[in-house]
């Protein structure tokens, strides 16, 4: 198998693999769908039960562990995104809009 | 033809305020954003042809477009609790997508995807009154491979070539940028240096040496967004920037940018 391309290795925005999908696919659920953001909320555990992700990717998820999950291939700024919408689901009356 | 050209941050803190950021400077970029808005009111366009970078938003990984043209009669999206719907200028816009094609831009339209908020929190704070029509026009720039700043460039001359040809008078914004690292261990290390270079740069009207920079060379400044302005400078050339503010957060260099146009 050919080595890692160094640029994209190196890179914080890296090529989303194909492995991390079901993981990507969920944050952008988080990230852009209001409704499955309410099931989460209510019970991250249901909520995440059919989406054909691992066990350990469902633990990061709960606990919204950035790092670990960048590491499992999660694009960066979903995880940035899905995390944003969570706290504003959790605590509207925190924030200012303009 | 062409009468503005603007960049704007769009970071969502500017629209939704946590507590984990200083309102004053908030304020700050608001009041550059102001000035925006005074001066499209001013130049009077017919349409506002805006440069944005989709968030992984409309376009997820079931398609990840390079370049894209929003051609519908109106597009609309949310963000938290913002609804929002505008006009699409769209013989404007479908000029846009039939010339770039025409100068070998193998570009995506849509009449249906949602629009990001990259393109909405500057527009939320620089439309004019009475409110103009839009051609939003993504430049993927969080989904790699992205476009090489040099295709960037290339097509900013191209559109400038086409907006400068049409009846209509065109404002052009770039939104996003600058330094910023969003879900990374970097985010709270931006590289503020390296935007207050690159203003000089633009200060001495020489943007275009930005197509040769490399797309690993954005990454690791956080840069990855100046894509649209980069696509910007290809359309305004040597002109000039008047920067308006640059105000670097614990997270983010937010700058307000104008490149005043001569009259057409």
């Amino acid at each position: 198998m050919a080595a890692p391309d160094p640029v994209s290795e190196r890179a914080h925005y890296r090529f989303p693999p194909s492995e991390a999908y079901p993981l990507n696919r969920c944050l952008y659920a988080l990230k852009s769908d209001p409704a499955f953001i309410e099931r989460f909320v209510a019970d991250p555990v249901a909520a995440t039960a059919e989406l054909g992700l691992t066990e350990g990717e469902r633990a990061d998820l709960r606990r919204m562990d950035r790092d670990a999950l960048v590491a499992r291939g999660a694009h960066p700024y979903l995880v940035f995104m899905a995390g944003l919408r969570l706290k504003m689901a959790a605590e509207p009356g925190a924030l200012e809009y303009f | 033809m062409l009468v503005g050209a603007f960049a704007v941050a769009h970071t969502p803190q500017l629209l939704i305020r946590p507590e984990t950021e200083d309102r004053d400077l908030v304020l700050r970029v608001h009041a550059a954003m102001g000035r925006v808005k005074q001066r499209l009111q001013d130049l009077r366009p017919d349409a506002i042809a805006i440069v944005a970078g989709d968030h992984v938003e409309a376009f997820f990984l079931d398609a990840v477009p390079a370049l894209a043209v929003y051609v519908g009669r109106e597009c609309a999206g949310t963000f938290g609790p913002y609804r929002y719907r505008l006009d699409i200028h769209e013989p404007l816009a479908r000029a846009v997508v039939e010339q770039g094609i025409e100068r070998g831009f193998d570009l995506l339209y849509t009449q249906d995807a949602p629009l990001d908020y990259a393109f909405y929190v500057p527009l939320h704070f620089v439309m004019p009154e009475p409110a103009r029509p839009i051609v939003p026009l993504h430049v993927n720039v969080y989904l790699p491979p992205q476009p090489t700043p040099a295709r960037c460039h290339a097509w900013g001359v191209a559109l400038g070539e086409i907006l400068r040809g049409r009846p209509e008078r065109v404002a052009l914004i770039a939104s996003g940028g600058m330094s910023h690292f969003p879900g990374t261990d970097r985010y709270a290390s931006p590289e503020f240096d390296y935007d207050r270079g690159l203003l000089d740069l633009l200060r001495d009207g020489r943007g275009r040496e930005l197509a040769r920079v490399t797309g690993e060379e954005l990454d690791k400044r956080g840069n990855i967004e100046l894509r649209t302005w980069i696509t910007l400078l290809g359309a305004v050339g040597d002109v000039r920037a008047d920067v308006y503010c640059y105000e670097p957060s614990w997270h983010h260099g937010n700058a307000v940018v104008e490149w005043p146009l001569p009259t057409p």
